[in-house]
């Protein structure tokens, strides 16, 4: 990817938040230590050591970033609406709100029945359709996994 | 001698023992292939089940799970690109690709006949060696141990294809996540934000699931209408030739593997990234390039992974002492059958001793067997639609998660991993270093500061030791070789011109 | 195995009953049992073994998982997120006496009812073999001469050889380096290398190597020779003030959480009691160094607060608590 000679919509900004990373790393590394730089044998020397790599490999990379020509965009409202039409097309918006929603529902409605949902709804959309080999599917990968974890390896599923 | 070949062919003509050896290899093939069950979870459910059958009977089931597990890792890797374990990470980086050019069923084929011949090799060093081995096991010192994990933080260079500069942030941030949880020294929490669940760390293999499966599934769904590849399952076995042109390889990688694995403190995981490596380096002209589905990118590390196994035998058997987490549960086994795991265990029951390494040569034959039965069927789940693959990896990703511990929140943190996984995939960062830094950083903490701690936190003393033991001065060498002849700063000139 | 698939079937059929009060007939579905501590270790390996027997006088199945993780506080804190119906109970160790002031965790075992204190392991500061130390008196000259040269092998804060080196300092001084390693086990395997020059350890965990010749007792915790190490003094020979901890040893219990209905903590520590009592599980634990304690209700509520007592105050006297035992309201010895 990073072959591309132009840079993508939205890898400036993501790298930048990247940088902000690096240096709450480093903050929260520092801070283990306590306050002030202890000794070279302490639980903090080695993640403020991460955190000075972190940090200084986003800066070799911001500045290479530096040389390359900017994305064909046309100000940073266009660059954000091309990054998500490029990356976030409706079927993953839609397929991670699903799952996000599966997580949230599977300890209240247990794991057989918010599977089930998912696993149908999810073909459901993005078969565009066919009811009854998606149900069907569902039904059989449900019993499958069933029988191996809970009942041959002892796994209790929520 | 007659006494030991009695003992090495027990399992082999004890019809109940050969088919708990069988049935160990067969369920551990397919617990090792789901993500999130693992050998050592497998192992100790096993010890409450086998607690009242006899020991060689427990023995040789738990053999059997141990060798098929740590191949079976390597069938989703090359099937789903989602590791089944960490030490078939590995696996993936050229297992995959081949899947997508529609020989999944030869990457799987060619890796159960490499897997088996590490896995012999493996036993033949167990059984020839194995108390020299030990001893020169004992010999690597806390800072030879952050030696090797300096050695493998440079495998970011032949990990990283694309630009070094980000390899190097994908690995310090692996390290990072490695290191959340309490400091192992003073038992503070260290990147734990306060929060009582992060004082036990994040699991490596939520990680793994997370970066691999979920990351992986998002990416395919750009590709919804997009034909599944079909896959060519004529040939499935490899050719003779074939083998024989890969067995250098497969043996120099064995050896890797099989020392890797009898270095307490080291296993599988980190044996097949420095196989894989090895591979890279070595292998002047690869049938494809690396990364694009190289078979020596699958041979060196499932050479590797398996001889691993024989290698993590050698502590336990000859000193009572775990070679990695799947032979400390064993250890555990043994003592509650009875016997006394330590150094007289050779001594006392030297039965014990052959009757494993029998048991390994048969649970190798059998992995060969059910290794390469049954793989035209599975290469037939890459053919299936992405839209019903899809949501299926997710819910295996998500039951593999839940399971490691039970808990929900492993699930939250696999699918954050997966999220933030798919954004590092979008910007050229790759998961190989990310995980080579989950799994390395702790180690090469704990290490430094054992090291530091023995010497009394003097730099200069250290760096002394460093120069003057035999076996550090052979490790620095190679740090040292390593980043000559890797010359990283051309390589990261000229990635930050690109990258 | 099928046995196996008919206990997980009463699990899941369990499961959809759940919702009834759980009073009547306890246990009337599986009961999980958390192990604070990881596969293969010595926590783990008692509650492996005692558990089928226990599983016999209950009548259920007894599912055993393990939640490791942070000194075994993921563990505790998983049972004390779980309703107090008895049918999740922990096997720990004896860390969590120490959470408070190791700043780890504000609970500790006062804050569960403990079913069985299954027993007590034995404590034996072991050296390799080719180390001219005769006892641990000579180790201590040693060390005097010499101060901050010796290498022990630890297991980090709350670990039992940091505990047992607060314990001498606070009668005496030895003043080491502290190499923390992951657990007995890679302790040893550094020792059997000659990487770290002594190691307190559980008995468990050493007399395989004392007894192959690899390693030599200098010293264990307690105020007699002890049966399976006789030739190894007693630690009151070279230091006698320490006789006032002793004996101390790092200890196993079983506990549900506070709130748990009395009748069904009375059927489970008669379980408990039984199940340590069988001769079997008995034996497991004399062979690997623990002594059998089965003790329940008021006594081992007792055995718990003292031990709490002494371990917390020796810490405080020598200067690694980092939370006084004064501010937890720990009471002195």
């Amino acid at each position: 990817m990073s072959k591309q000679t132009k840079l993508q919509p939205g890898e400036r900004a993501f790298n930048l938040l990247l940088l902000l990373f690096s240096l709450g790393i480093f903050y929260e590394a520092y801070r283990i230590s306590g306050p002030g730089f202890e000794s070279i044998n302490s639980p903090g020397a080695f993640p403020i050591g991460l955190g000075i790599i972190l940090m200084l490999s986003m800066i070799v990379i911001i500045t290479g970033q530096l040389r390359k020509p900017k994305p064909d965009t046309q100000g940073a409202l266009d660059e954000a609406r091309q990054f998500l039409s490029a990356h976030f097309p409706l079927p993953i918006v839609v397929f991670s709100a699903m799952a996000i929603g599966y997580l949230l529902l599977l300890e209240s409605l247990g794991f057989i029945i918010s599977t089930l949902l998912f696993l149908f709804a999810s073909m459901v959309y993005l078969r565009h359709g066919r009811l009854v080999s998606s149900a069907v599917i569902a039904g059989v990968s449900i019993a499958i996994i069933y029988i191996l974890f809970t009942l041959l390896f002892q796994v209790y599923l929520p | 001698m007659t006494d030991s070949l009695a003992y090495f062919l027990m399992s082999w003509t004890d019809l109940s023992l050969l088919l708990l050896t069988a049935a160990g290899t067969f369920a551990g093939i397919y617990i090792g292939a789901i993500p999130g069950l693992s050998v050592t979870m497998a192992v100790s459910i096993l010890i409450s089940f086998t607690f009242a059958w006899d020991v060689n009977d427990a023995l040789a089931l738990m053999v059997g799970v141990f060798c098929g597990g740590v191949y079976g890792g390597s069938r989703t890797a090359i099937l789903l690109n989602i590791p089944g374990a960490p030490s078939a990470v590995a696996t993936s980086f050229d297992g995959y690709p081949l899947a997508q050019r529609g020989e999944a069923g030869q990457a799987i084929g060619l890796s159960t006949v490499m897997s088996v011949i590490g896995g012999l090799i493996g036993v033949l060093v167990l059984a020839s060696t194995a108390p020299v081995l030990s001893e020169f096991a004992l010999q690597f010192a806390p800072r030879d141990y952050f030696l090797i994990a300096v050695l493998g933080l440079l495998l970011v260079g032949s990990l990283a294809a694309e630009s070094l500069s980000r390899g190097i942030f994908a690995a310090a941030l692996g390290a990072v996540i490695g290191l959340v949880g309490m400091d192992p020294v003073t038992a503070e929490g260290r990147f734990t934000l306060g929060s009582m669940q992060l004082l036990g760390g994040i699991h490596y293999v939520v990680v793994m699931i997370g970066l691999f499966g979920v990351a992986e599934a998002f990416f395919q769904l750009h590709q919804l209408s997009v034909k599944p590849v079909r896959q060519n399952v004529e040939k499935i076995i490899p050719s003779l030739n074939l083998v024989l042109k890969f067995l250098p390889l497969s043996i120099r990688t064995s050896l890797i593997g099989v020392i890797v694995g009898a270095l307490p403190g080291t296993g599988g995981d980190i044996a097949s990234l420095f196989a894989y490596d090895h591979a890279k380096r070595s292998v002047k002209h690869p049938s494809r390039p690396f990364g694009k589905g190289a078979y020596e990118g699958l041979v060196a590390p499932e050479s590797a992974n398996n001889a691993a196994v024989g290698g993590a035998f050698v502590p336990m058997l000859t000193l009572g002492m775990p070679g990695d987490a799947v032979t400390a549960v064993m250890i555990g086994a043994l003592v509650i059958h009875g016997l006394n795991p330590g150094p007289m265990l050779m001594v006392t029951t030297p039965h014990i001793f052959w009757f494993v390494v029998g048991a390994l040569v048969l649970a190798n034959l059998f992995l060969l067997i059910f290794g390469l039965m049954g793989i035209k069927l599975f290469a037939k789940v890459v053919e299936l639609p992405k839209a019903i693959l899809i949501p299926l990896i997710l819910v295996l990703c998500v039951v593999g998660s839940y399971s490691l511990n039970n808990s929900m929140t492993e699930v939250y943190w696999m699918l954050g991993f997966g999220i933030a996984g798919y954004f590092l995939k979008i910007f050229g960062f790759e998961m190989g270093p990310i995980i080579l830094g989950v799994i390395l950083g702790p180690l090469m903490d704990n290490t430094y500061r054992q090291a530091m701690a023995s010497v009394g936190d003097s730099t200069p003393a250290l760096l002394i030791e460093l120069v003057t033991n035999p076996l550090s001065i052979i490790l620095t060498l190679a740090i040292v070789l390593l980043l000559v002849s890797n010359l990283p700063l051309k390589r990261m000139i000229r990635g930050s011109e690109n990258g | 195995m099928l046995k196996q698939v008919f206990a997980t079937l009463a699990i899941s059929a369990g499961t959809l009953t759940a919702l009834s009060p759980a009073l009547a007939d306890y246990p009337e579905r599986n009961i999980e049992g958390i192990i604070q501590w990881g596969a293969g270790g010595a926590t783990d390996n008692v509650a492996r073994s005692l558990t089928p027997h226990v599983e016999e006088a209950l009548g259920t199945s007894i599912v055993l998982t393990n939640r490791s993780g942070g000194t075994g506080v993921i563990g505790m804190n998983t049972v004390l997120t779980k309703p107090a119906n008895g049918y999740t109970v922990l096997y720990g160790a004896e860390n969590p006496q120490l959470y408070p002031i190791m700043g780890l965790a504000d609970f500790t075992y006062a804050d569960m009812t403990p079913v069985n204190v299954i027993g007590q392991g034995l404590v034996v500061i072991a050296a390799p073999t080719d180390k001219d130390w005769e006892d641990f008196g000579d180790l201590l000259e040693d060390a005097q001469a010499n101060p901050g040269s010796l290498r022990m092998g630890g297991t980090g804060a709350g670990g039992l050889p940091n505990t047992v080196l607060a314990m001498i300092n606070a009668v005496d001084e030895l003043d080491v380096r502290n190499v923390t390693f992951g657990g007995d086990g890679p302790g040893i395997t550094a020792m059997l290398g000659g990487h770290i020059d002594f190691m307190p350890l559980s008995l468990a965990a050493a007399q395989e190597h004392i007894a192959s010749g690899r390693l030599k007792g200098l010293a264990v915790l307690t105020k007699e020779p002890i049966e399976q190490l006789p030739d190894v003094p007693p630690i009151t020979q070279a230091l006698p003030e320490i006789e006032s901890y002793l004996p101390w040893g790092p200890f196993w219990a079983v506990a549900v959480r506070k709130e748990t209905p009395d009748d069904i903590v009375t059927t489970l520590a008669d379980a408990y009691e039984q199940g340590v009592a069988n001769e079997q599980f008995q034996q497991f634990l004399t062979k690997n160094g623990g002594q059998s304690l089965n003790l329940r209700g008021e006594e081992a509520k007792q055995f718990l607060s003292h031990w709490q007592s002494v371990t917390a105050w020796a810490l405080e006297r020598a200067g690694s608590a980092k939370v006084s035992p004064e501010e937890v309201g720990i009471p002195k010895p």
